[in-house]
């Protein structure tokens, strides 16, 4: 909010009147008065007095400490309370009198924060401090079998992970994983094109092709790699033996495990970019296309020349979208090999799922974490740049 | 009963005979107890007259027993409940149960048990309910946190170390022990298993151990004895009976059709399981691992040293590796799950170590094609046994050396030592725990669906089974691979210390990389014993030799 230096104690009321009406952000900046400056003309709800002000920062005063000092108390007599309930509860409150307050002291302004304040609040509770609590987690010895409990053990669990070589095998494992989406990639462009072209039974097709989209990764895992692909009686190992693979056995040896998940993993996937490709290709305006075909383009020049650098931006967005879904691969893995044979397929999620589930290993699991976080944010951003730039070069 | 064993009973062909033929028994023993034939039937005691009456609720192969059965027999077991107890003794009592309800089965079964309990002594029963997946990552957390809101919980022995270890637990009362007979359990769930410091914690509902499954078929065939003896096979062609035979058998095998398929001989299980997958290694290891002179054999119980590393621990890691090429080609993405329900099951493989299940399976399950054709047994001996004080191998006076491996305990009921502050509350949730634990409800649950196998020695009358409509051959071999598992002096007991299935996890992923060719055998161990060396440490190391030594009674 915009207070501006009319709002400070002691200026010349310089409220406006509602004939001429102001620019918003200087009326919403004039709200606040004392009584003896009330103006011909402006109305009760428009000014605020200095006892309302009082008792409006009281309030908030009065909540704050008393939130300060329930987490003051929580942390001094954890071992009593065994709840952070009284925590909760007095944030809760602190809240509602955070909301009175801004009413109280700054009328419509506080108002419309009273829109905003929930939503913020609700962020800070259930996403900023629970990542600056995962944050401190990470910095501890915790192992939920531990009889000491909690310990903080500063950046241990960091050089730990810089010497962990299960964590630099997954880590380079989603470097693999990651540059399959190119092959994702050009195979969704080919079928976007398939199904946007006038084929028989398109509306069909399309739906098709989006179902294996629908299908939770895990039905995936068990449907396609488990039963489909199992060695024994799987229809597609009955078809490589045919085919003369005489050992159709897709998750043995670590190349052929790791093509198998990669495919796995793409064709639940590549439906994604396909309706996101296929999506630009309709909006893409037919008159340019019509007007290659006039100057005598043949279908390749068309394609290279015109659809694909206009579909360019739509093809980023597909892509980083997939990259970052790419990331998080784990459920396929868990499921279909547990990340072997010997960690060739483990991803970062997979070996993180296990160092916590299986292992009770808290602080070193969220250490993991929470180090993957920052890679992907950092990764994430220096592509969305070299996107940018790509896609206006060749604009 | 697994829920296989019993529709095998549901769906086999032989039902109806074996049905009638149970019903005849059935009333011959209804008959000889009202009729004073007791020189026919064993004598109609008041108790086996009720054993024989809950045995017909719903009837053995009349399909799936329903909630109103759990009921009729939670009321016809009350009457040790009433001994005890004070009609409406417990009203006002609220009380918090924590279970799992896998397959519809565990809590789904203890809340009909307990409804006429609920009924007659006025208390009341909430229910939370897990799957087994959720329930270590709920039970650690509710420990870790200190938010333990149950009063009492079903859990394995494996979590014994994370919850009595630490005191959560309540000591059981002596009139709960005399309630449900503790005597009756089967040796290795007696003390120390149940038991912290020397006191009691654990009612036992449940039996758990490896045993051995094999093809009869395969092992009774002249073919392949005959090609045994020309390929210069030591001894009879037969059922290994050591791991050195099951290792010659297992190579021997590799390229063999039997009925006109490959047939292959023992089948690993390399792929990691959620830290279960260990259980298999150390069923192979067990033979070699845990001598006769000492109760120890995965850590040293005076400083923790793991003995992951010492050569009898390697030699069966050695074993895994040089039998791998004589397995299916995929054998190295082969869970338990796999080799239990998708080979052995499907006809793969000749021998496997499980649980139960697979017996249980055999002939029920719509996959198995190898009903009639499996056998059971206690694990395989070794020739020698490794001596950890000597660092020698031993051959044994008696022959070779064996050691079933009493993996996870079996299920037991826990009561929280939150309860103890109030001695009505307290009272309350021990009855309640003693019905489920009882005598004559565990014959119950061990013939019908109910996820719990046997544990008591008074489960072994194979007469009872009969009775109730088992076939005679497949039930005592079946009984006893498992009996003679439970009670066999050299038994491989389970270190019930804290986080146990985290240093199982974390050597289920180093061995995932030895089978995988990435180490040797010996690297592979020293990577897992310094992995546990930390773990321990983190952990806490002076806490988990204590606790160890009390898990083995040392």
């Amino acid at each position: 909010m915009n207070r501006g230096p009319a709002a400070a104690p002691g200026h010349a009321f310089q409220l406006r009147l509602r004939e001429e009406p102001p620019k918003r952000a200087e009326f919403v900046a004039d709200q606040t008065s004392t009584a003896n400056q009330w103006p011909a003309g402006a109305g009760a709800y428009d000014l605020i007095s200095p006892a309302r002000k009082r008792l409006g920062w009281t309030l908030m005063a009065a909540a704050t400490l008393g939130l300060l000092a329930t987490i003051v108390f929580e942390i001094l007599y954890r071992a009593e309370t065994e709840t952070w309930r009284p925590a909760v509860y007095a944030y809760v409150l602190w809240g509602v009198a955070l909301g009175i307050g801004q009413v109280l002291t700054r009328g419509e302004d506080g108002q419309r924060a009273l829109f905003l304040l929930p939503a913020l609040l609700f962020t800070i509770a259930m996403v900023i401090f629970p990542t600056l609590f995962g944050f401190y987690i990470a910095l501890t010895d915790w192992n939920l079998s531990s009889f000491s409990g909690r310990k903080f053990n500063g950046l241990d669990n960091f050089w730990q992970m810089l010497g962990d070589p299960y964590y630099r095998n997954a880590l380079f494992n989603m470097v693999l994983y990651v540059l399959a989406v190119a092959v994702e990639y050009v195979i969704a462009f080919g079928l976007a094109l398939l199904l946007n072209a006038q084929i028989r039974a398109r509306k069909f097709f399309r739906v098709v092709f989006l179902m294996p989209l629908m299908l939770s990764p895990v039905a995936v895992s068990w449907m396609i790699g488990k039963s489909l692909m199992e060695y024994r009686f799987g229809p597609a190992a009955t078809l490589a033996r045919h085919l003369g693979w005489d050992n159709p056995a897709f998750f043995s040896d670590p190349i052929t495990a790791r093509i198998s998940i990669m495919i796995l993993d793409a064709w639940t996937f590549i439906p994604f970019m396909m309706i996101m490709l296929l999506a630009g290709l309709q909006a893409m305006s037919r008159e340019v296309l019509e007007a290659a075909r006039v100057d005598g383009a043949n279908a390749w020049q068309t394609f290279w020349q015109v659809t694909f650098p206009l579909m360019l931006p739509v093809s980023v967005t597909a892509v980083i979208l997939r990259i970052i879904f790419k990331l998080k691969l784990a459920d396929i893995i868990i499921t279909v090999t547990s990340g072997g044979p010997g960690g060739a397929t483990d991803s970062v999620s997979s070996f993180i799922y296990r160092e916590y589930r299986d292992r009770s290993n808290v602080g070193y699991g969220t250490m993991l974490a929470m180090a993957y976080l920052v890679i992907i944010v950092v990764f994430v951003t220096w592509l969305l740049k070299i996107a940018n730039r790509f896609v206006r070069n060749v604009n | 009963m697994k829920v296989g064993l019993y529709e095998k009973l549901v769906r086999a062909g032989a039902t109806r005979r074996d049905v009638l033929k149970g019903a005849a028994s059935m009333a011959a023993i209804a008959a000889a107890s009202g009729a004073g034939l007791g020189a026919l039937t064993r004598p109609a005691s008041a108790a086996s007259e009720l054993r024989a009456k809950i045995l017909q609720i719903p009837g053995v192969g009349k399909g799936q027993p329903t909630d109103a059965d759990f009921q009729k027999v939670g009321e016809l077991c009350l009457e040790a409940t009433k001994a005890n107890v004070k009609e409406g003794e417990f009203a006002g009592v609220e009380l918090k149960f924590m279970g799992l309800n896998n397959q519809n089965l565990h809590n789904v079964l203890f809340r009909g048990f307990l409804k006429p309990w609920e009924a007659y002594t006025g208390a009341k029963i909430s229910w939370i309910d897990l799957a087994q997946a959720d329930y270590n990552a709920r039970l650690q957390q509710s420990i870790a946190t200190g938010t333990v809101d149950f009063d009492i919980a079903e859990m394995g022995a494996p979590f014994e170390g994370d919850v009595c270890g630490k005191g959560l637990t309540s000591e059981m009362p002596d009139w709960v022990k005399k309630q449900i007979d503790i005597d009756d359990l089967v040796n290795y769930l007696k003390p120390p298993v149940g038991t912290w410091e020397g006191k009691q914690y654990r009612v036992t509902i449940d039996g758990d151990t490896h045993n051995f499954n094999y093809r009869a078929d395969v092992f009774a065939d002249p073919d392949l004895a005959k090609q045994w003896k020309d390929s210069g096979g030591a001894g009879e062609w037969g059922v290994p009976k050591t791991w050195q035979q099951v290792q010659a058998v297992t190579k021997f095998l590799k390229g063999k059709k039997f009925k006109g398929q490959d047939v292959y001989g023992y089948l690993d299980a390399p792929k990691p399981w959620g830290g279960f997958g260990f259980y298999f290694l150390g069923s192979r290891a067990t033979a070699y691992a845990k001598h006769p002179d000492d109760k120890a054999w995965l850590f040293d119980a005076d400083t923790m040293k793991p003995r992951i590393n010492n050569p009898a621990w390697v030699r069966a890691i050695q074993d895994v590796i040089d039998a791998l090429p004589s397995e299916p080609a995929d054998q190295i993405n082969a869970d338990p799950n796999t080799t239990g329900f998708q080979q052995f099951l499907a006809g793969t493989g000749s021998m496997i170590p499980w649980w139960g299940d697979i017996g249980s399976n055999a002939k029920t399950n719509d996959s198995s094609v190898v009903g009639d054709l499996c056998g059971f047994d206690i694990l395989p001996g070794s020739d020698d046994v490794y001596n950890s004080k000597t660092g020698q191998w031993d051959k044994l006076p008696g022959g070779p050396n064996y050691a079933p491996n009493l993996a996870y305990l079996g299920w037991g009921i826990y009561v929280m030592a939150r309860v103890d502050s109030d001695p009505k509350k307290q009272k309350a949730a021990w009855s309640a725990a003693a019905h489920l634990g009882g005598k004559d409800l565990a014959i119950w649950t061990a013939m019908y669906p109910s996820g719990f196998q046997c544990y008591r020695n008074s489960q072994h009358d194979i007469d009872e089974w009969v009775a109730a409509g088992y076939d005679k051959a497949f039930i005592s071999n079946y009984l006893d691979s498992q009996f003679n598992s439970y009670n066999h002096p050299n038994g491989a007991i389970e270190p019930r210390i804290p986080g146990i299935f985290q240093y199982y996890s974390a050597a289920e992923d180093i061995l995932a990389n030895t089978f995988a060719g990435k180490m040797k055998a010996q690297e592979g161990a020293d990577a897992i014993a310094a992995a546990w060396e930390k773990l321990t440490d983190q952990i806490g190391r002076e806490k988990q030799i204590k606790l160890y030594k009390a898990s083995l009674g040392v």
